[in-house]
């Protein structure tokens, strides 16, 4: 099979790429492994504001819905339920739904991946119940189920928040909210607003998890001592880390940035990975906002369809010229300016 | 935290395992993958790495930035033998047989 | 553990569907999938751990940790978060590892 893009991943950045590239004339082709679209997006009721121009604020719901629309109405060939499991030895990509193997032989690749919750240890944590903040809100947002009837969140991270928020609004009592920091994480003060009378202990932690067969009652440790809570729902927000084996599989450079999630693909300012042919967009580029993760999506299509010959070179520097003006602007100062730090020592990447 | 809590979730790996190999003089993820089996199962490590490394960041004062990844295969997904090998028509996949097979044609 | 009047979202899933878990059967909704359907019946183990004999269930939600597996009309380590719940599907609890030899043989 044969196609000018193949993009990886359709959440939010995957879409975008996928959407430009499109629309640019190019063929598309673009896989997920999930047999929905749109990532966590589309299981996201939260308000998104503080988007790209083109992009109307809303719930992230409706913003995937907008996106999904967008699809529908293009070229771009969409195979659901496909996951990237190899590459070929003659650098085509190997993508399979668990029956048969397609072969996929592109021009450029763009990789959005996506990023996976970090993992937090405690004993008792491999107990049903206790679960990621992510897998919380797509049980009650995609799923129609409450995933438990009495709840704490381990984390004070906006996500934490958000989902400790809507679990007590489809009726779960959410009794605690532990954070390890000596700060609530959170700095939209109107979400603490929101939480009102869920309580929050900073420089907590959970001791263990006990239950026979599942969860059925937490001890926390606090700066006042212990603490035990009889629960059938941990939910754990412990952040945001990259996805990358794709990355590896064609042979990209990693390197480490803190404030980008840790362990990440190299790329330059085109977001050009250690590949020449394989391009990075979204969280997997650096964890960040829905916003900046848009435009990851459309700078890394553009810079993809220019070496590909399809839009002039000219035509592409004024577009990614816009777009970095405007995730400068979206985006959180610290993320960008890692961003920066990143591609500024990517330039050693030779091909 | 309780030495016997669970890390690898997988093949039920726990801290006291871990710090066992790391005073044998593991160094890396992949030394302690080796030793304990930490990270060799159905999910391949993507849920311990996390937890692992800072084991490790604790345990000899590294930082978090100087501990390598893990190596990353493919099938990066469980899948059927049956349809790695079976249903490819151009049947060249790079990492999996490339390393497996030296120059010899042998299995190594 | 049903949600029928979501707080933020107004089209909720409509069409029943039946399944059987265990030789149980079950009613969940058509759009769910097998993972959410379970939880829909209360059901938080999803399996027993190789080593240790530990319950699992649901814990990444997105295809990622293995700790949903189930077997699912004779098919074993099927990720059940990931797997969209069919009318009249047999699941049933991971809890051993299977008898390799015989299903060599019988595939």
């Amino acid at each position: 099979m044969k196609t000018d893009v193949l993009v990886v991943g359709a959440g939010p950045a995957g879409i975008k790429a996928a959407l430009t590239a499109d629309r640019a004339g190019a063929d598309v082709i673009l896989i997920d492994e999930s047999v929905f679209l749109g990532g966590q997006l589309r299981s996201q009721t939260q308000y998104f504001s503080n988007l790209p121009k083109n992009i109307d604020s809303g719930l992230g719901i409706e913003i995937y819905n907008e996106l999904e629309n967008q699809l529908n109405n293009s070229n771009i060939t969409v195979f659901t339920n496909h996951t990237m499991v190899g590459s070929f030895k003659n650098g085509n990509i190997g993508v399979s739904n668990g029956e048969k193997v397609l072969e996929i032989q592109s021009k450029k690749n763009i990789l959005a991946p996506g990023a996976q919750e970090e993992a937090l240890i405690f004993p008792g944590w491999t107990l049903p119940g206790v679960m990621t903040a992510g897998a919380a809100q797509i049980l009650v947002n995609r799923e129609f189920v409450r995933p438990g009837n009495e709840a704490i969140m381990v984390g004070s991270n906006i996500f934490a928040l958000e989902v400790a928020l809507l679990l007590q609004q489809c009726g779960v009592s959410v009794k605690a909210i532990i954070e390890e920091q000596l700060n609530i994480q959170c700095k939209d003060t109107s979400k603490l607003g929101e939480i009102g009378n869920i309580p929050i202990f900073t420089s907590s932690r959970i001791k263990a998890a006990r239950g026979r067969g599942k969860v059925e009652q937490v001890i926390i440790e606090t700066p006042n001592g212990e603490n035990e809570l009889y629960v059938d729902l941990i939910c754990v927000a412990n952040g945001f880390r990259p996805i990358l084996e794709p990355f590896e599989i064609l042979n990209c450079e990693f390197t480490y940035k803190k404030g980008l999630g840790g362990w990440i693909p190299k790329y330059d300012n085109r977001f050009l990975t250690g590949n020449p042919n394989c391009y990075v967009a979204g969280n997997a580029a650096g964890i960040t906002d829905l916003g900046p993760i848009l435009l990851t999506g459309e700078i890394a299509a553009w810079n993809a369809l220019g070496e590909i010959g399809l839009v002039s070179s000219i035509v592409v520097d004024k577009k990614i010229k816009n777009l970095w003006v405007e995730l400068s602007r979206l985006e959180d100062e610290y993320v960008f300016k890692e961003r920066l730090n990143l591609i500024n020592n990517t330039s050693a990447i030779k091909y | 935290m309780d030495k016997s809590t669970i890390v690898c979730r997988c093949e039920e790996i726990n801290i006291d395992e871990i710090e066992t190999a790391i005073k044998y003089g593991a160094e890396t993820f992949d030394d302690i993958k080796r030793l304990t089996r930490c990270g060799m199962g159905p999910c391949q490590s993507k849920n311990c790495i996390g937890p692992v490394n800072e084991i490790i960041a604790n345990n000899t004062g590294k930082q978090l930035k100087d501990l390598p990844l893990t190596r990353m295969r493919i099938p990066v997904k469980p899948i059927k033998m049956k349809v790695l090998v079976t249903d490819i028509e151009n049947s060249s996949i790079a990492s999996v047989l490339a390393e497996s097979v030296d120059e010899d044609g042998d299995n190594r | 553990m049903e949600i029928k009047q979501h707080p933020i979202l107004e089209k909720t899933l409509q069409d029943d569907i039946y399944f059987y878990f265990n030789d149980k059967k079950m009613k969940a909704k058509k759009g769910q999938t097998v993972a959410g359907a379970l939880m829909a019946n209360g059901i938080l183990e999803f399996g027993r751990s190789r080593k240790l004999n530990q319950a699992r269930g649901l814990y990444c939600g997105v295809g990622r940790c293995m700790s949903c597996y189930v077997t699912i009309n004779n098919q074993y380590h099927i990720i059940s978060c990931t797997t969209l719940l069919e009318e009249g599907m047999k699941v049933y609890s991971n809890n051993s590892d299977p008898k390799v030899g015989r299903d060599v043989i019988e595939n």
